[in-house]
């Protein structure tokens, strides 16, 4: 956990360093419409490596001896397994749409992951994709990502 | 007392058949599109909007309203069932509904809710009725200055807890404000803070990285943590409904603060629902005996900012009906409606438009009461959802969660953003960084930053401005106090002995 601990501590100066960076091309000084655009952010990101800093030098000091590990043994493939799908879900909807992207993480999610019966699988990655697209697409008039195969079936291009 | 004759006619008018048919169909539509992710108050509205032309205006104006009141009821079920924001006033919800959901109480949380809302919807309603005129006049008063320093307040309020560590609170206070600057600045329309993503230059929407960080990051915490396939038993019926009204004595005080804090909020330009939401949840873990239950499914967590969202939503409206300013950016979609039904708001609006006035007033005590009993009856069927086993739950979780990414600003890049707030609220949650600062910090940052440069181009560069306008100052010293409080703590345990060994302890964990 101390290991965690001191790797996001120093990332979170890396990440400050690099807003910093950013910050300070802009005009940081008074400009004729007041404080330019760089004086708040560069003030927050000074004050941002200050305390991750900080925070940083304290991780350093804590004591080894009462440690635990970041993860409890074997906690990590339950993790990746909702963590990849989760992943997997984002490119699908990009590609296919949240319609047929998400009934097919539905399908596999609730399939592989949760064990479902055959029924059950169907009826939540078919049933709750056909509810949404009517909910948004058609009632509400919000359109969400469709993605290739459905632009071509609605409006074949 | 001319006062409660109008009352009295405007109560008439709401209770007119057709007035009450629109009210409930307002009602039902706006708690559905505030259930749904993505689908907010705002733009049912205006979806809304040009179907009104058919009804007449003071209809029409109770249609929209009452849509907005279903809003924000429905904002809060998603929110506790679900762990994400069905609104963006209802993030603060889930700090504290979502743990009561995961304990198997999601009716005492949906109860808490609903009850909340109602109490902060009507006390407000009654301020409206007694005392418009002379708050508008109060809240054109609030300049720049002020505003900072109510914002400051509102960071102040979470860095002075007691529990955690003081630097990770400021740090992602900190965080949150650098966050809300990427995109375009808001006084010279220069992009900043875009590291050359295109993309970012429309800025960060603090509804994708809510979502990321409470949906998705706790999603990967409940696997982690072994709760994987069993569905949670929650308890169905209205047991729970008497059993949290009985609770509901002891929360008067954070009741009647969260209720007048949120109000007054809302009826300063330009704010809303959502910082009102944020700055109660803060003022009342301050002001708890037990700040440290804050955030693990405590109550009172779940009634100061729903009170506080309600009483904002009603104050929105006053200064949108008196000066013709609208209070929020769904006051300000419905002033759009003003001038499209021949209206003009303002001081003159009470005098020519009696019925249209006091039909809308009226309505507002009606439709939230009948919109109050729709959720509560509502509430062991809400509740039910809870028993979804979490592997059906936790991918619809993720589905919801990208809708309301999506349609924020319909761009793809921010269900990535999402995907990356979600794995860094894991990784904060476990190293004890909290995230409600961040949030907060996200939310208020462009006022925030506006409100400063305002009122030191207002001082010629000189931030003494804060320190010689009496409300300013107030607010200012308030906020010190706060913020300097841990660093209090930390030295009187310092001092004392047996305290350094419990810090020792803490520092430990």
């Amino acid at each position: 956990m101390h290991r965690a601990g001191q790797a996001m501590a120093l990332a979170l100066v890396a990440s400050a360093i690099l807003l910093l960076r950013e910050a300070v091309r802009l005009p940081v000084a008074w400009t004729p419409t007041g404080p330019g655009s760089g004086f708040f952010p560069t003030v927050l990101a000074i004050g941002l490596a200050f305390n991750a800093i900080l925070i940083l030098l304290k991780s350093l000091q804590a004591a080894p001896a009462a440690d635990r590990p970041f993860l409890p043994p074997g906690a990590w493939k339950p993790l990746l397994a909702a963590f990849l799908p989760m992943v997997a879900v984002v490119a699908l909807i990009d590609y296919l749409g949240l319609y047929l992207g998400g009934g097919l993480y539905l399908a596999g999610y609730t399939r592989f992951v949760g064990r479902h019966r055959p029924v059950t699988i169907v009826l939540v990655s078919v049933v709750i994709p056909l509810a949404l697209f009517l909910i948004f697409e058609r009632w509400f008039l919000l359109l969400l990502p469709k993605g290739v195969i459905l632009e071509y079936l609605l409006y074949r291009r | 007392m001319s006062v409660f004759s109008d009352l009295l006619y405007g109560l008439g008018v709401a209770l007119t058949p057709v007035n009450m048919g629109v009210a409930v169909i307002g009602l039902v539509l706006g708690t559905a599109i505030g259930v749904l992710p993505g689908l907010g108050g705002t733009n049912g509205i205006a979806l809304l909007l040009p179907l009104t032309f058919t009804l007449k205006p003071t209809s029409a104006i109770i249609l929209l309203a009452s849509v907005y009141w279903g809003a924000i009821f429905g904002g809060a079920i998603t929110a506790i069932l679900f762990n994400i924001p069905g609104e963006p006033w209802s993030v603060a919800t889930t700090f504290d509904g979502y743990p009561l959901a995961k304990q198997g109480k999601p009716g005492v949380a949906l109860t808490a809710a609903f009850t909340s809302s109602f109490i902060g919807a009507l006390v407000s309603i009654v301020l409206f009725t007694f005392f418009a005129p002379p708050l508008a006049d109060l809240a054109l008063r609030f300049g720049p200055p002020e505003n900072f320093a109510v914002f400051l307040l509102a960071f102040a309020t979470f860095a002075g807890l007691g529990g955690g560590d003081p630097a990770k609170t400021i740090l992602m206070t900190l965080l949150g404000l650098l966050l809300a600057t990427v995109g375009f600045d808001i006084v010279t329309g220069q992009p900043r803070m875009h590291f050359g993503v295109v993309a970012l230059q429309g800025g960060i929407n603090f509804v994708v990285i809510a979502i990321g960080l409470f949906g998705l990051g706790e999603i990967l915490l409940t696997v982690e943590e072994g709760l994987r396939l069993e569905g949670i038993r929650a308890r169905l019926g209205f047991r729970d409904v008497w059993e949290t009204w009985r609770l509901f004595p002891r929360y008067v005080t954070t009741l009647v603060r969260s209720t007048i804090l949120g109000f007054w909020i809302g009826v300063l330009p330009g704010t809303g629902a959502t910082p009102a939401s944020f700055m109660s949840y803060g003022m009342a873990r301050q002001f708890s005996k037990h700040p440290e239950r804050f955030g693990r499914g405590e109550v009172e967590g779940v009634v100061a900012p729903e009170t506080a969202a309600h009483a904002a939503g009603i104050g929105a409206l006053l200064p949108m009906v008196t000066l013709g300013i609208p209070g929020s950016p769904t006051a300000a979609v419905m002033l759009a409606g003003f001038f499209i039904w021949g209206l003009n708001p303002g001081a003159l609006l009470f005098k020519e438009q009696r019925e249209f006035v006091w039909g809308l007033i009226g309505s507002m005590y009606t439709a939230n009461l009948i919109g109050v009993l729709l959720v509560l009856t509502l509430v062991p069927v809400f509740a039910a959802i809870n028993r979804i086993p979490f592997g059906i739950l936790a991918p619809l979780i993720v589905i919801f969660s990208s809708i309301g990414a999506y349609a924020t600003n319909n761009q793809i890049l921010d269900l990535w953003l999402m995907l990356g707030a979600g794995v860094a609220g894991y990784l904060f949650k476990k190293l004890d960084y909290p995230l409600a600062p961040l949030v907060v910090a996200l939310v208020l940052g462009d006022m925030t930053e506006q409100a400063l440069r305002q009122s030191l181009i207002m001082g010629q560069g000189s931030p003494a401005i804060f320190f010689t306008r009496p409300i300013a100052l107030l607010f200012v010293l308030a906020s010190a106090v706060l913020f300097l409080l841990p660093a209090y703590r930390a030295l009187r345990r310092a001092r004392n002995p047996g305290g350094q060994a419990a810090a020792g302890a803490a520092d430990r964990t």
